[in-house]
């Protein structure tokens, strides 16, 4: 089993009119085994930028609480919050990897394949924040019932310039 | 893996789908037919008419999905001989269960779809592993785009459990025209984000006046 399918992880974001929905599942497993069913991956770095880690879980915490330590650094340097444009440079730089900024979709996991499927049929440009949320969360539930390491109920974040909306999705506990 | 001496396989990739209505069956599959970052041809088709009721659709190693297509095809011809009749779709689904794992040690590799008629007139869709498990659902979708497709049509289709009491009918109360479109719909996604799915896609529809077949675009890309 490779090392990214040790915890199990499906993370999806999605790109609405004026706001954007970032969504996990909650599970946390140690291969077939399930330890945590509240398990967040989804991480603040500033009011208007989230990031989504799948993968292995430590690692996944470590990159973010260094993630936190650049950001506050660059903060108190220039006085203000970091683009998401620079963020993902960052990201990438920390990462030795290209970074793409999609106009859609991204998707991660070891779901991102069923992922892909749903998000491709599901997702339109300019949605509205409800018709948003509504897609994130039916095509993340739909391929995390299709993966037997993510699930567990879901956690779907929408922000909007005005407010940022926080839910937990019912799924399958299995 | 090829770096064996010993391996015989290539996937040769696309993707088949297929839904069961009331009264109706829907067999799709892509035409394009790939080795390795390579498109052999895109016009190549993964489907097989077995019986007037019966169609199978095929995704994996093209070598392995002929010979089984022919020899499908000739244990069918012995049937009618033997029987006066056609095989029905539920005789052709245990067939291929036994000629898959007739192979057991040494596999077609081979993802089946088989869809049809019952002998009520019903759709059915049987569902099958390389080896020979298989399942009477109410769709699926098999091959190099089947992880993409199948949330899609979970999260349309919504199959009954098969552990409910009494048990609930598999198959999908959606019109004909609208499965089709469903059909078109996911392959157009699927599309999009697999490299060896695309070019064309066969549709063949079997209902009580007969079976047809159309044929739709896909990205070429």
């Amino acid at each position: 089993m490779s090392i990214f399918e040790y915890n199990g992880s499906a993370v999806v974001a999605m790109v609405g009119k004026n706001c954007f929905a970032i969504a996990s599942d909650r599970r946390l497993g140690v291969q077939l085994q399930t330890i945590g069913t509240d398990f967040q991956r989804v991480f603040k770095i500033h009011d208007k930028l989230y990031i989504g880690l799948s993968g292995l879980a430590t690692d996944a915490q470590t990159l973010y609480q260094r993630l936190v330590f650049r950001h506050k650094l660059y903060q108190l340097r220039e006085e203000r919050d970091m683009k998401p444009e620079t963020f993902a440079s960052l990201v990438s730089a920390l990462l030795y990897e290209k970074r793409e900024l999609a106009k859609d979709f991204v998707v991660s996991g070891t779901a991102s394949e069923s992922l892909y499927g749903a998000c491709e049929s599901m997702y339109k440009p300019d949605m509205g924040p409800e018709e948003l949320f509504e897609t994130i969360s039916q095509a993340l539930r739909a391929s995390v019932d299709r993966d037997c390491l993510s699930g567990w109920g879901g956690y779907v974040l929408v922000v909007t310039p005005t407010e940022v909306r926080e839910s937990v999705i019912k799924g399958r506990m299995d | 893996m090829s770096r064996r001496g010993d391996w015989v396989y290539e996937n040769n990739g696309g993707t088949c789908v297929a839904i069961a209505g009331a009264d109706y069956c829907v067999i799709a599959a892509d035409t394009r037919l790939s080795v390795g970052y390579s498109i052999l041809t895109r016009d190549h088709s993964k489907i097989c008419e077995l019986a007037d009721k019966c169609v199978l659709a095929s995704s994996g190693f093209q070598g392995d999905i002929k010979a089984l297509h022919k020899n499908l095809a000739a244990r069918e011809l012995l049937y009618q001989h033997q029987h006066n009749k056609r095989m029905s779709c539920p005789a052709m689904a245990q067939l291929l269960s036994n000629t898959l794992y007739y192979k057991r040690f040494f596999p077609y590799y081979a993802f089946n779809v088989l869809g049809g008629l019952d002998s009520e007139g019903k759709g059915c869709v049987f569902t099958y592993d390389a080896v020979g498990s298989y399942e009477r659902t109410g769709y699926s979708a098999q091959g190099t785009g089947s992880t993409l497709i199948m949330p899609v049509l979970d999260n349309q289709l919504k199959s009954p459990s098969p552990l409910l009491l009494p048990a609930r009918d598999a198959v999908t109360p959606l019109s004909e025209t609208e499965a089709i479109d469903l059909v078109k719909d996911v392959f157009a996604s699927a599309t999009e984000r697999d490299i060896y799915t695309g070019d064309k896609l066969e549709i063949v529809v079997v209902n009580k006046a007969g079976t047809r077949r159309e044929y739709i675009d896909l990205r070429k890309d």
